[in-house]
């Protein structure tokens, strides 16, 4: 690097330092990038402190617990620092209703979902919308847990009852068709308007779900522009940042089942061979400097 | 090339806890006889602090 390039200093905000964070520490070194890593839950602003000094000039939000990040985003934004991604962003990845009407409302093709605010409604709306088979996901969370794939009314029934009696966030009813995917769905991560690299997800055994923390197995995915495509339309509502997004085949063509604001990535690395820190870390230095 | 370890001892279970030689602070160790989980919160000149870690909450995820 040459005196004229301002160096940019990155931080990473972490509370669990995963292969991910240590990763992206150790690239950005490697690339001569400053790096700092900073544990978010000894962060404790008030109303007017000035941003503190070891942020750097723009910072990684990697926290493993949404809320944490969610918020620590807000205050940061509110103190003139950049965070990628951005509070706005992070909001509506992290719901997966807000993620399903910004999709729809966007033309993006999405399976269909419908949603029910009480016990009764949601079983009504799970035997008439969907012929008693739909999917059943909390609105947040993430790792495949809580997704209940329902098949029979009073299973159906005996299941939204229990959600009733937790955290209110579970009486948000959120179902979705059961989409007859090939075994396997997609995850592609997308920096601004570039795809880094993509994977095929598959399902082992018996399972109906793909996730990583259930221990799918994974494979590169080849070139397929109209993937690549879809992939890059569906953070075109987000803010510029850095994403996963799943998407499922169908016989109709692919369709977007969610998108990740703090996607881990040692899976698409290793499936992809694509070096994903590094790119995260070059979306983000250039981010900084325009 | 082998990987250097220190060995700490899990208070859980009296198990031998490896502290791989690249470890950071922030980073977590499963006991592998019991399974707790414990964070790296200190690494002075070799010396090794643990605690135990947060547990999983439910929103944690990507
Ligand atoms: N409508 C659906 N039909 C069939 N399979 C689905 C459907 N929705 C989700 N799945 C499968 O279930 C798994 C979890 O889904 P989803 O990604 O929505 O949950 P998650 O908990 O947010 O996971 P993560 O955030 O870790 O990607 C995925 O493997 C996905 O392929
Ligand atoms: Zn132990």
């Amino acid at each position: 690097m040459t005196g004229l390039v301002k160096m940019v200093t990155v931080s990473i905000l972490y509370d669990v330092l995963r292969w991910e964070e240590k990763e992206l520490l150790k690239k950005a070194s490697e690339m001569s990038i400053p790096v700092v890593s900073v544990d978010i839950r000894k962060f404790s602003p008030a109303l007017g402190d000035k941003r503190p000094e070891n942020l750097g000039d723009i910072s990684i939000q990697r926290s493993v617990g949404f809320y944490r990040g969610l918020f620590s985003t807000a205050v940061l934004e509110h103190m003139n620092h950049r965070v990628v991604n951005t509070y706005r962003s992070l909001e509506i990845t992290g719901n997966k209703m807000m993620t399903s009407l910004h999709l729809y409302q966007n033309g993006i093709r999405t399976p269909f979902t419908a949603f029910a605010f009480e016990e009764d409604a949601a079983l009504r709306l799970f035997m008439e919308r969907f012929n008693g088979e739909a999917v059943l996901k909390p609105i947040t969370g993430s790792w495949g847990r809580m997704i209940a794939l329902l098949k029979d009314k009073f299973a159906a029934q005996a299941v939204l009852h229990d959600r009733s009696l937790m955290h209110p966030i579970q009486s948000v009813y959120y179902f979705q068709e059961f989409v007859r995917k090939p075994g396997r769905d997609i995850r592609i991560i997308v920096a601004g308007e570039e795809i880094i690299a993509g994977m095929y997800r598959y399902q082992t055994g018996d399972e109906w779900r793909t996730n990583a923390a259930i221990g799918g197995r994974v494979e590169k995915l080849p070139k397929d522009s109209e993937i690549e495509e879809l992939a890059i339309k569906s953070v075109s509502f987000l803010d510029a940042g850095i994403y996963g997004v799943d998407i499922m085949e169908t016989d109709g063509g692919p369709v977007v089942n969610e998108i990740n604001g703090t996607m881990e990535f040692r899976g698409t690395t290793a499936a992809s061979g694509t070096d994903v820190a590094s790119e995260m870390l070059k979306f983000v230095v250039k981010q900084e400097k325009c | 090339m082998v990987e250097k370890t220190t060995m700490n001892e899990c208070t859980t279970c009296g198990g031998d806890l490896h502290v791989p030689e690249d470890a950071m602070v922030g980073e977590i160790l499963t006991c592998p006889d019991c399974g707790v989980e414990f964070e790296i919160v200190s690494l002075v000149g070799g010396q090794v602090k643990l605690a135990a870690a947060e547990n999983i909450k439910e929103d944690w995820g990507e």
